[in-house]
């Protein structure tokens, strides 16, 4: 198996997140053993954020850092599991709830392609950048 | 029984009409709408005063840092709105070419028609200390003010004030202050004394960072949709919130941070690095401090809190523009009125010529004008609701009913802000309330 960001390079619909982990500093953390939960946004997901939105946060790597710490849970959950409660703990410190379990949900975004399987977590694929609050 | 298909092009709703009392804007704003109607006298208003406002604003922000980061724990801080070159020649982040978000078109520098009120005032050209003491002056008490709604409120979502709470800061902020007053025993005497004294005034000069920070975005904000409406590319009241929406995006990850310069090194009392935001930390703690509760001030009104009319709970207070009666507001010294008074000296000639066609004319100016900003932040207002939506609920052309219940819901959450008497929402649904 791989890493979770070597499975989500080889996918190739994740390169903004890519990029985003790179830029705040995150990949070292994210290489280590884990294991984590990655909420992980496609390209498109980034791609509909309004103008300069990313841009201010690539250029400002502390904050982008927990903005994308939103989207990682400590320790390697299934979508069962995530489904058995209502909210769970993000790195960032804010809740994450699980807004539906069918079709599932978590908070506004729809997971696409849940359970991928990585050396070091799992990958949840959503369709939208989820923000704290 | 007959059935009747609606006609193609016109889709039917998905989810039934809400029954709030405020049912005719929730549908506004599930349509993309503002609080405020779409109409053209509405979007005069509103961008007139967006730039009568950003005039002082692009004061209040400079100084607001010069405050904090240069006069910081000033004793005697009789001078603290002479604020100096450097602050009024700051380059604004935001603005000018230097800007690494270079999407509002104005530039960098303190606004001309800024540059020239300082120097002449309502008066005359005259020494600066003249006009400071005969009031003739942008109103930084107005600015203080807000920065006092944020920091007694607090508990506004963000972690600004938690961290104001933390050890880490304490420790910033020792550093500073011993930094501040060395070879100043009298001072260091007091500070051992009295050590929350002086934190609690390093907690000031931070949410005084804070507010500069937040208002330094919506100067040029104000300033670009003044010129789009004076180019005729904005022609409506939703396109005049949009563009505030997409505003609040692309600066939200904007650093919020606080840094005092002290013989010329840099204290980070809070460091960039903790990685508060200008959405988080600053722009909602504003709205809801300074929109929705702020305090109630001494004025023509008074309020007896024995009896009742002030409520105990501080998420419960509304003395803010949303919900202020203008008319016993206008009173001398009242924060808003100070706000009003600042306004008055750049008025577009537009809302000029309107003031004079309604009510008394030049003689209730600064009452019109006060209701033309509370138009206005109903639709700020309302831009940050079309945000929050954004961020945390659903698309409004989403086609699943059981999102759109949820945007439903939260709509009316939002509305029920309004359902108590002393709401202006019902009254600017008219363009007789002036």
């Amino acid at each position: 198996m791989a890493t979770i960001l070597e499975t989500a390079a080889a996918v190739g619909c994740f390169n903004t997140l890519l990029a985003a982990v790179d830029a705040a500093g995150l990949r070292g953390a994210l290489e280590g053993p884990g294991p984590f939960t990655v909420l992980a946004p496609v390209d498109e997901a980034f791609a509909a954020l309004p103008p300069g939105t990313l841009q201010t946060l690539v250029d400002n790597p502390p904050q982008l850092a927990r903005i994308l710490k939103y989207h990682v849970i400590a320790g390697a959950h299934s979508r069962a599991a995530l489904c058995a409660q209502p909210e769970w703990p993000s790195l960032e410190g804010a809740p994450i709830p699980i807004r539906s379990t069918d079709p599932f949900e978590v908070k506004n975004a729809t997971v696409v392609t849940a359970d991928v399987a990585c050396d070091n977590g799992v990958v949840h694929v959503i369709n939208r950048v989820i923000l704290p609050g | 029984m007959t059935t009747t298909t609606p006609p193609a092009g016109i889709r039917t709703p998905l989810i039934p009409p809400s029954t709030h009392p405020y049912a005719e804007v929730i549908h506004r704003l599930e349509a993309g709408g503002s609080m405020l109607p779409d109409t053209p006298e509405n979007l005069q208003q509103i961008i007139g005063i967006y730039k009568a406002y950003a005039v002082p604003m692009d004061f209040y922000w400079r100084d607001l840092l010069y405050i904090a980061e240069q006069v910081f724990l000033n004793p005697l801080p009789a001078f603290k709105y002479f604020i100096s070159q450097e602050y009024l020649d700051r380059p604004n982040s935001y603005a000018g070419d230097q800007s690494q978000l270079r999407i509002w078109r104005g530039g960098e520098k303190a606004h001309p028609e800024l540059l020239a009120f300082m120097e002449r005032g309502e008066t005359r050209r005259m020494p600066k200390l003249l006009h400071h003491l005969w009031h003739d002056r942008v109103n930084m008490e107005f600015a203080e003010a807000c920065m006092r709604a944020m920091l007694w409120h607090q508990g506004m979502g963000g972690r600004f004030n938690d961290y104001l709470e933390s050890e880490a800061y304490r420790a910033n902020a020792d550093r500073a202050i011993k930094a501040y007053f060395r070879g100043n025993p009298l001072m260091l005497g007091l500070y051992a004394l009295f050590p929350e004294m002086f934190l609690e005034q390093v907690r000031q000069l931070s949410t005084t960072a804070n507010l500069g920070l937040f208002w330094e975005v919506m100067a040029p904000v104000f300033f670009e949709m003044s010129d789009l409406y004076d180019e005729g590319q904005l022609t409506s009241v939703p396109q005049a919130m949009d563009f505030l929406v997409n505003g609040i995006f692309a600066v939200a990850g904007r650093p919020i941070y606080h840094h005092v310069f002290i013989r010329g090194e840099c204290f980070e009392i809070i460091p960039m690095s903790e990685g508060f935001t200008w959405l988080y930390e600053a722009a909602l703690p504003y709205v809801e401090a300074v929109f929705y509760r702020t305090s109630p001030f001494r004025g023509t009104k008074s309020y007896n809190a024995q009896a009742g009319q002030v409520p105990a709970d501080q998420a419960d207070f509304h003395y803010g523009i949303l919900y202020a009666d203008v008319f016993p507001v206008g009173s001398a010294g009242i924060p808003p009125t100070l706000l009003m008074q600042d306004m008055l000296h750049f008025l577009p000639p537009y809302l000029q010529e309107l003031y004079r066609e309604h009510r008394r004319g030049e003689e209730d100016q600064l009452v019109q004008l006060g209701i033309t900003f509370q138009r206005s932040m109903y639709n700020v207002t309302s831009a940050v609701i079309q945000a929050l939506r954004c961020a945390l609920l659903y698309p409004l052309d989403d086609t699943d009913p059981k999102h759109l219940l949820a945007n439903r819901q939260f709509f009316e959450a939002q509305m029920d802000r309004f359902l108590r008497p002393e709401a202006r929402l019902p009254d600017i649904q008219s363009q007789d309330y002036r």
